[in-house]
């Protein structure tokens, strides 16, 4: 596939004579800023069709092809108006879609306008005796005559569905559907046909009304369930600068960006694929970028030259022209996209189970409705026929194969929405199971960049310095330092604090001069030599360097730089433990540092020095206790204990290793979510447990009285699709935020 | 009596005008999308309200 062709998959639905293409745009709020795109469009020359949807946030534009106006001119169009278009993720999905839902609206309409008229005439028959055989016959007819095309157009997936079924020797849930509708066609045809007895053409048409009805609902709503992918796309800039060898510039969509292609990304742009530096052009630059939209580390990131930048980071400083290293398809963010992919095209065990169970309802209901037409024959030919239609009908193997899977879909949806995304279908039923929490520390709970973790004045100059002019004089000194510690203090400069005539001393600190007095950053010994004092070390709490901040007139500040704590981990332990969990730290850092973590935490059981096979040790022991184990963690080393955990959860900034070996992926390395996480889950188990039991009650109740004849076809018709229609309902409800837990 | 016979059949002829109406219309993409022309009518000429 050339680019050209990938491009063109990626935006266009058909091409030749007219061009059509749907996009995201982004910035829209009201119906007016639909109706301005629609305009700027518009006016190109060659436009046929736009619309705007500013609900779904997509615009459909069809052109003239091989005219003047191309994608280009389009897209710039609505940059032009200010919004910012992006390409859809799966495109040719939402095209199917469409069409999927045309049909099944045609299907719905053509049953509903069919019942109706079909009822009309065929009431006309029901106790009415002074009515002529010929004007009888006549209705008859236009009953066939409307129901029949209803039954084969309308009707079609359930016919085709049985079809299906019986070929591959199952019992799927429209063999009975079928069944019925063809046990009651066939004798209405046959009678009309002999012009005598009863006819059923009106029930027929109801049965596909409220069926295919029942159908099309189901399908809107999980449709509107599976858009989480989407928005993670989303976040992707459509358009790129691409520099030719010649370093002239064009704009190309960015898609059509190469490996080994340079592009420019301004500041404040979003990088749209995994690149690095371009090292001939900017030699020696550093880049800072904002990575959040990817893992959610708010923190500036900097990326010298040969290092990678992820797809979707914020470019905060200089424009910066990049190298692309991946396509967006093979970039982070589309692998993160699959990961979700991969956990909604499995199903979990429940609905497994389900779905056996929901064939082997399927035999008994036939069984069943054998019983029934022998059990009435003697007593009523006529009802015994109505009540056989009813068993088959009215029974909801669908209310029972859908429990689970509806509920988990919204429960995905609701997950992604707090940024865990989950790649393994069985986790949101295994993590609502979950009693015991095992953190990794470094990474995990705590950040991965490091930061000032204490400081302590000494003040042996004199001037009285707070703790924050401290830091900002440390943060002048090390302004431009290429030292992994001055990272610590980049968030404490000061604008208004300068040092100049810095020096940087190898393996010892920095000196320079503030205000006109010489200071100096660094190690002990470096510093106290220019001060001339000493002080005793820090009491170790932490395994973090300490420096020593002073001037000639002596020591002015003790400063320790370590990994901090995620702000949040410590209100999300809290959170863990009051729903009922136990947490442990299990990491292969040193005992001084765990146990730190450990108190600051107010966790008890806390495990250093462990190796990989020691995690997955003390995972196997808790799991023999009967405990079950949700492990969270993000390190190459953490992949194997992941794995052997009941439910695992990777930080997003995470090793790909741990990522895959993981059920869910926190991807915006909150640790604030994973409460929410759990009560989501739980809700959604709930929900799974109350549409299973609704399901199976509904079956209990409608089976023997539909037997007995109490329920006319009709009504069993209804019944069944409000039945589906209950469980799928219930489980939206799990799509909407839950209380603080 | 012989007036019901055309009704009917003209019933079921305004039965076929419905059907083919209602197919149009959805291949014409008019149930696309229910709720944008909707709100368009409340929506100012210009798309851009003094606010």
């Amino acid at each position: 596939m050339s680019a050209t062709d990938t491009l063109h998959a990626r935006w266009s639905l058909d091409s030749g004579e007219h061009e059509h293409v749907v996009f995201l745009v982004e910035g829209m709020h009201c119906g007016g800023c639909a109706r301005s795109i629609e305009k700027a469009v518009s006016a190109l020359p060659g436009v046929l069709n736009v619309r705007v949807n500013n609900v779904t946030a997509r615009a459909s534009v069809e052109w003239r092809g091989r005219s003047a106006t191309g994608l280009g001119q389009i897209l710039d169009a609505v940059t032009r108006a200010g919004f910012k278009p992006v390409p859809l993720a799966g495109t040719a999905a939402t095209a199917d879609y469409q069409r999927e839902r045309r049909a099944a609206l045609k299907r719905v309409g053509l049953a509903s306008l069919g019942m109706m008229q079909a009822m009309m005439y065929l009431s006309a028959l029901y106790g009415v005796t002074d009515i002529d055989a010929a004007m009888t016959q006549l209705m008859r007819i236009a009953g066939m005559v409307i129901v029949t095309p209803v039954l084969f157009y309308s009707g079609a997936p359930f016919l085709a569905g049985a079809w299906r079924d019986l070929r591959s020797r199952r019992l799927g849930m429209d063999v009975p559907v079928a069944l019925a509708l063809l046990l009651a066609w066939l004798p209405s045809v046959w009678n009309t046909l002999r012009a005598d007895g009863e006819v059923y053409f009106d029930s027929v048409g109801m049965f596909i009304f409220f069926l295919s009805a029942g159908r099309f609902v189901e399908m809107s709503v999980r449709h509107r369930s599976l858009n989480s992918a989407e928005a993670l796309a989303r976040s992707l800039p459509a358009q790129v600068t691409r520099l030719a060898a010649d370093g002239s510039r064009e704009r190309v969509t960015a898609t059509a960006l190469l490996a080994g292609d340079l592009f420019l990304v301004p500041k404040g742009s979003v990088v749209a694929v995994d690149a690095e530096l371009a090292a001939e052009v900017s030699a020696g630059t550093q880049a800072s970028l904002d990575e959040s939209l990817i893992t959610g580390e708010s923190a500036a990131m900097r990326r010298g030259a040969g290092e990678r930048i992820r797809g979707g980071s914020v470019n905060l400083g200089a424009p910066l022209t990049l190298r692309a290293v991946a396509t967006v398809d093979e970039s982070t963010l589309a692998s993160m996209v699959r990961l979700l992919d991969r956990a909604q095209a499995t199903r979990p065990a429940l609905a497994r189970a389900a779905d056996r169970a929901a064939s082997w309802f399927v035999g008994v209901i036939l069984v069943l409705a054998v019983i029934t037409a022998v059990g009435w024959w003697p007593i009523d030919p006529a009802r015994a026929f109505a009540a056989v239609l009813a068993v088959l009908v009215v029974t909801c193997p669908c209310a029972l194969s859908l429990a689970t899977p509806a509920a988990l879909a919204a429960a995905t949806t609701r997950l992604a929405r707090l940024g865990l995304l989950v790649t393994r279908a069985d986790a949101v039923e295994r993590l609502a199971r979950a009693d015991t929490v095992i953190f990794d520390k470094t990474g995990t709970l705590t950040g991965t960049s490091s930061g000032v973790t204490r400081v302590k004045l000494l003040n042996q100059s004199g001037a009285q310095v707070s703790q924050e002019q401290a830091l900002a004089m440390a943060a002048a000194l090390e302004r431009g330092s290429a030292h992994p510690l001055a990272e610590a203090f980049r968030p404490h400069e000061n604008a208004n604090l300068r040092a100049d005539a810095l020096s940087e001393f190898a393996a010892a600190g920095i000196e320079g001069r503030i205000d006109g007095a010489r200071w100096r950053l660094g190690r002990r010994a470096f510093v106290e030599e220019l001060s001339a004092a000493s002080v005793a070390p820090l009491e170790n709490q932490d395994d973090g360097a300490q420096i020593l901040l002073g001037n000639e007139q002596g020591l002015v500040a003790a400063i320790e730089v370590g990994v901090p704590l995620r702000a949040e981990a410590a209100s999300a332990i809290e959170s863990l433990r009051g729903m009922g969990h136990e947490v442990i730290i299990a990491s292969g850092d040193s005992a001084i540092a765990v146990d730190g973590t450990a108190r600051a935490l107010g966790i008890r059981r806390a495990y250093s020095r462990l190796s990989p096979d020691d995690k997955i040790r003390l995972v196997q022991d808790l799991r023999a206790e009967g405990h079950r184990v949700f492990v969270v963690g993000d390190g190459i080393n953490d992949g194997p204990v992941l794995a052997a955990a009941d439910v695992s959860c990777a930080m997003g900034q995470g090793s790909a290793i741990a990522q895959s070996a993981s059920d869910l992926l926190l991807v915006h390395d909150s640790l604030a979510m994973l409460p929410r996480a759990v009560t989501a889950s739980r809700r959604a188990l709930r929900v799974m447990r109350q549409n299973l039991g609704w399901a199976l009650a509904y079956n209990l109740a409608a089976v023997p009285l539909a037997a007995l004849g109490y329920v006319s076809p009709w009504l069993a018709a209804l019944g069944m699709s409000l039945s589906s229609l209950g469980v799928v309902l219930n489980a939206r409800r799990l799509a909407t935020p839950e209380e603080a837990p | 009596m012989s007036i019901s016979y055309v009704l009917v059949l003209l019933a079921l002829g305004l039965f076929g005008c419905a059907v083919w109406a209602m197919f149009w219309a959805i291949d014409d993409g008019q149930y696309d999308d229910l709720e944008q022309h909707a709100s368009a009518a409340l929506e100012d000429e210009n798309g851009d309200a003094p606010n």
